[in-house]
């Protein structure tokens, strides 16, 4: 039996969020082929047509819109509602969220609402037999790997950002319906939003838990030079760290030294810059999911432990590697 | 019956003293060898969670610990820091003649400073003539109305530079050789009371050591602990107390070192294998487990007997000279397993071994501890 | 104020992963579980904001099996939380984290509250989903990732901030509430001794697991965990080719989206 699939897409301004996309395209994954199971995206706010006209074109069965301002703001409660009501009404088996900090708080409110399992986090995933599903999961900060078989009726799967591609554009559209007004009860009055501040000046993540860390060495010379690494962090949303070099040196604090005197971290990318990897450093970064290495020297140890090296001047790669970063992730 | 495993009570205090080792202490320890660099703020927030006056009963607002509890935790401590870990256990040795040899007055008048906010207090015993030689000691006191006046120097005083408190061995006649030893407790403030500059040590370098002068200094006949001539005893109660905790921090510095060689030895590889895959390397650190492990029962059960109240002098003298011998020889081979990298002082091992000197020399050479052992042996033959 | 911390025993991070015998789960011989990560935030959050009221309680709620989640309680109680609720995990069920929001929700029903805090995920199953499930049972709002909170008296509100993609939103919402924290941006404060030990004297509350089937309902995992894996071991990295350095960076961010899918 075919999954009949219902995603959530989120939007920012008029276009959907990328990881919107990428769920758009695990949808049709999960369902089969058109004619097996149904995909069914569904947004929720105003003036949606532009996204719905983008979504409609990625495969899907078909578009439902509920054009309400009141989903204009994120409320988690009034989100799950809508979301759980609409599936009931469909009959959905599975409601796929996407990689988003508004995808992750919707999963377990939509799951008690609409009595389903959960699972989020997902970076891959194939349908079974049976109606199974069999999910691949990284946990422990991606130091393993945990497969999850699904076998409850209803199930809400909450995906990892970047882990799908985004689907190709096909022909012709899936037709776009405006849903009737959603009579969803009483439910608990969310807070009201008082501002927004964009992530430039937000506040950087700890080290400990940090998914993204840019880390750097005796190679940066000198504090100053850590300026360059404050800007790709930013880029990045990443935290900082440093070798005992540079915390001995005092370039920076010791509170920021990564390695068997220091902190432990690993997080899904840890770019390493101007650090030899000495052995004392390596042990404290070694779990981290993606390592890239940029040094000078090839020969550098710490280009056997990396997935990906860069045998350059750093003072170069960095800024263009932050206008790049900058350039992709539209910020 | 006989039960080696810890309590939950224990469990708990063993992870109290880890997590201040490893957030605290160990990211400073490294920069503070180096730099020979005393961390007050470290010492400060040990005082804060109620890590340094272990020894000293609740109601006078200390930790009130046994002596088993205490090893526990300086094993801990000295995992990341064995100079650290001396001086904030400092205050147990230099408040532990109050507890034994003062009144209850005294000991209201002294202790409660200590717990409610942050003191350092030191135990003066030895002098540049001689450590082992105690009751040999040269500091005079001499009656003077309701006063003492003390005259003399003391060296090697752990945290003397930043004490506000002393505890001062000096004798009424060296003639008298132990049974004129006579304790007293003097303040930092007290007028000719002089701590030296702070020595440059090999090791134990975040902790502070100096020469303490003592000239013309007149003490209230009120701060003499016992009565004239109890000193020695006093002093020899105190180190049966405290020598049990040093034989616990360098079991502390011992494991520190199987657990860098260890892992090292994982990592590192030769012959297209890890070295821990080699014999050699195994061997060798078959045999520091073994050190480490002795090390620690020994010193348990010291601790043990003590709390039951026994003096186990003999029991505290085997395990501080086994233990801190075998901190000696584990972190050697530690370094040996680390190769020209454990040489380096970008590798923590070296420090260990020159932290791990220290312990086969202070709070009674190792020297002095077989002599203690040796002689109670014979007496069982006498 | 009324303050409930939601916590969960995870492995020591320090813990070398390894699987079972039969590869399904972490082989947890010899795992130490303590209080750590997101729930020493959570914990942290709620102590700060119990002081910033005064006459404020906390209680800490864990679900899970013995004896590891008493002492973690244990811990939460020794850094300054007032009570704690140990809903018991029967040896043999292995809950998945639906299931444990369910059993933690009976709990929390039990007293009213101002404020829920819980860490946004745990550290080993990274799920985040008990938060918002137990704000949907309790028929709450809820607001995550929050990674910054604090309590205006005049107002009698919480201002707080919540990470959305591109930024941070600030809202201001009154109790009762649930807060799923982000992670570390406070300094969890280590416990002191003599706390340390009082806390081993204090009474832990129970609830058992006949009580909470009862409350919530037979619970049934609607999942399995068929394998755990570790990574695959390192071979040494793949060197970008590069003639400008532009050209490096584009090579890397390309493998790093499409390939290691690890850029965020």
């Amino acid at each position: 039996m075919s999954a009949d699939v219902l995603v959530v897409i989120e939007r920012r301004g008029a276009a959907p969020v990328r990881a919107a996309l990428e769920a758009t395209g695990v949808a049709r994954r999960l369902a089969g082929p058109s004619g097996a199971g149904r995909v069914t995206a569904v947004l929720l706010g105003t003036a949606l047509e532009a996204s719905a006209g983008t979504i409609a074109g990625l495969g899907v069965d078909r578009v439902i819109t509920v054009s309400d301002p009141r989903f204009d703001t994120f409320q988690t409660a009034l989100w799950a509602a809508a979301v759980a009501a609409i599936a009931r009404e469909l009959s959905s088996s599975v409601i796929l969220l996407a990689g988003t900090n508004n995808g992750r708080q919707l999963a377990g409110r939509i799951a008690i609402r609409w009595d389903a399992a959960a699972v989020t986090g997902i970076a891959d995933l194939s349908p079974g037999a049976a109606g199974e599903i069999t999910v691949t999961r990284p946990v422990f900060s991606g130091r393993a790997f945990q497969e999850v078989r699904i076998g409850a009726p209803r199930v809400v799967l909450g995906l990892r950002p970047n882990a799908f591609p985004i689907p190709e554009a096909s022909s012709p559209p899936a037709p776009i319906a405006e849903h009737a007004p959603l009579e969803l009860g009483p439910l608990p009055s969310g807070g009201a939003v008082t501002g927004f501040e964009s992530a430039q000046s937000g506040i950087g993540p700890d080290l400990s838990d940090a998914t993204v860390i840019v880390s750097g060495g005796r190679g940066l010379k000198g504090p100053e030079n850590f300026r360059l690494l404050e800007e790709l962090a930013l880029s990045l949303g990443a935290a900082i760290g440093a070798s005992r070099a540079v915390t001995d040196s005092g370039w920076r604090p010791a509170s920021f030294q990564i390695g068997q005197t220091g902190k432990s971290v690993s997080p899904q990318l840890y770019i390493a810059v101007g650090i030899s990897g000495a052995i004392q450093h390596l042990v404290g970064m070694i779990s981290s999911r993606t390592i890239v290495a940029i040094n000078s020297d090839p020969s550098a140890p710490i280009f056997k432990v990396a997935d990906y090296g860069i045998a350059g001047d750093l003072f170069q790669i960095v800024p263009a590697l932050t206008a790049e970063i900058r350039r992709v992730r539209g910020s | 019956m006989v039960d080696f495993s810890l309590t939950e009570e224990q469990k708990s205090l063993q992870d109290l003293a880890r997590k201040f080792a490893k957030t605290e202490m160990l990211p400073v320890a490294a920069a503070c060898d180096r730099a020979g660099r005393f961390p007050e703020d470290v010492y400060r927030k040990a005082w804060e969670l109620g890590l340094m006056n272990l020894n000293v009963p609740t109601e006078y607002g200390g930790s009130g610990l046994s002596v088993f509890d205490q090893c526990v935790i300086v094993e801990e401590l000295a995992h990341a820091c064995g100079g650290m870990t001396t001086s904030i256990i400092a205050n147990c040795l230099a408040l532990e003649p109050i507890l034994l040899g003062g009144t209850e007055e005294q000991r209201k008048r002294t202790l409660p400073a200590f717990c409610s906010s942050y003191h350092l207090a030191s135990f003066c015993l030895t002098e540049p003539s001689g450590g082992s030689d105690a009751g040999g000691l040269q500091t005079r006191c001499r009656l003077d109305g309701d006063h003492y006046v003390l005259d003399g120097e003391k060296c090697f005083i752990t945290n003397a530079p930043h004490a506000s408190l002393y505890t001062v061995f000096a004798t009424i006649d060296p003639a008298l050789r132990h049974k004129g030893i006579t304790a007293f407790f003097v303040p930092r403030a007290a007028e000719g009371v002089v701590p030296g500059k702070d020595e440059e040590k090999m090791g134990h370098r975040a902790s502070s050591t100096s020469t303490v002068k003592f000239d013309h200094v007149r003490v209230p006949l009120a701060d003499r602990l016992g009565a004239e001539g109890d000193g020695f005893s006093l002093a020899m109660r105190t180190l049966d107390h405290t020598r049990t905790p040093i034989g616990a921090l360098a079991t502390g510095i011992a494991q520190a070192a199987i657990d860098y060689a260890a892992d090292y030895s994982l990592k590192r590889h030769t012959f297209g294998k890890p070295i821990g895959e080699h014999q050699a390397i195994q061997l060798k650190l078959a045999n520091m487990a073994q050190e480490v492990h002795a090390a620690r029962l020994l010193t348990w059960h010291a601790a043990w007997l003590i709390d039951g109240g026994q003096r186990g002098s003999l029991e505290s003298s085997i395990a501080k000279c086994f233990a801190s011998d075998a901190a000696m020889k584990v972190a050697d081979d530690a370094i040996q397993i680390f190769g020209g990298y454990g040489y380096m002082k970008d590798y923590p091992v070296e420090k260990l071994l020159r932290d791990a000197k220290l312990t086969q020399i202070y709070e009674g050479s190792n020297e002095i501890q077989r002599i203690v052992i040796a002689r109670e042996l014979l007496t069982h033959y006498a | 104020m009324e303050l409930l911390v939601l916590i969960k025993p995870v492995p020591d991070p320090d813990t070398r992963l390894r699987p079972n015998a039969a590869g399904t789960a972490l082989d947890t011989d010899g795992v130490k579980w303590v209080l750590t990560g997101y729930d020493e935030s959570a914990v942290e959050q709620a102590l700060l904001l119990k002081e910033s009221a005064p006459g404020s309680r906390v209680r800490a709620i864990a679900f899970g099996p013995a004896p590891r989640t008493e002492e973690i309680l244990r811990s939460a109680l020794a850094l300054g939380c007032d009570t704690a609720t140990w809903v018991e995990q029967p040896s043999g069920l292995v809950p998945d984290p639906m299931l444990s929001a369910n059993a933690l929700s009976w709990a929390c029903q039990k007293t009213p509250f101002d404020l829920l805090v819980v860490g946004k995920q745990a550290l080993d199953d990274e799920a985040g989903v008990v938060g918002p499930a137990v704000a949907e049972r309790l028929g709450v709002a809820d607001y995550g990732p929050v990674v910054d909170l604090r309590w205006d008296p005049a107002a009698g509100k919480f201002n707080l901030a919540r990470a959305v993609e591109g930024g941070l939103e600030r809202i201001t919402a009154s109790g009762p509430m649930v807060v799923c924290l982000q992670q570390a941006w406070n300094d969890p404060r280590t416990a002191k001794l003599q706390n340390v030990l009082k806390a081993r004297r204090t009474t832990i509350d129970k609830v058992s697991w006949a009580e909470v089937q009862a409350g919530v309902g037979p619970a049934v995992p609607g999942t399995r965990l068929t394998s755990f894996r570790l990574p695959p071991p390192r071979t040494g990295a793949k060197m970008i080719a590069f003639k400008t350095p532009e050209e490096a960076a584009q090579q890397l961010v390309r493998l790093l989206r499409e390939e290691a899918k690890t850029l965020p």
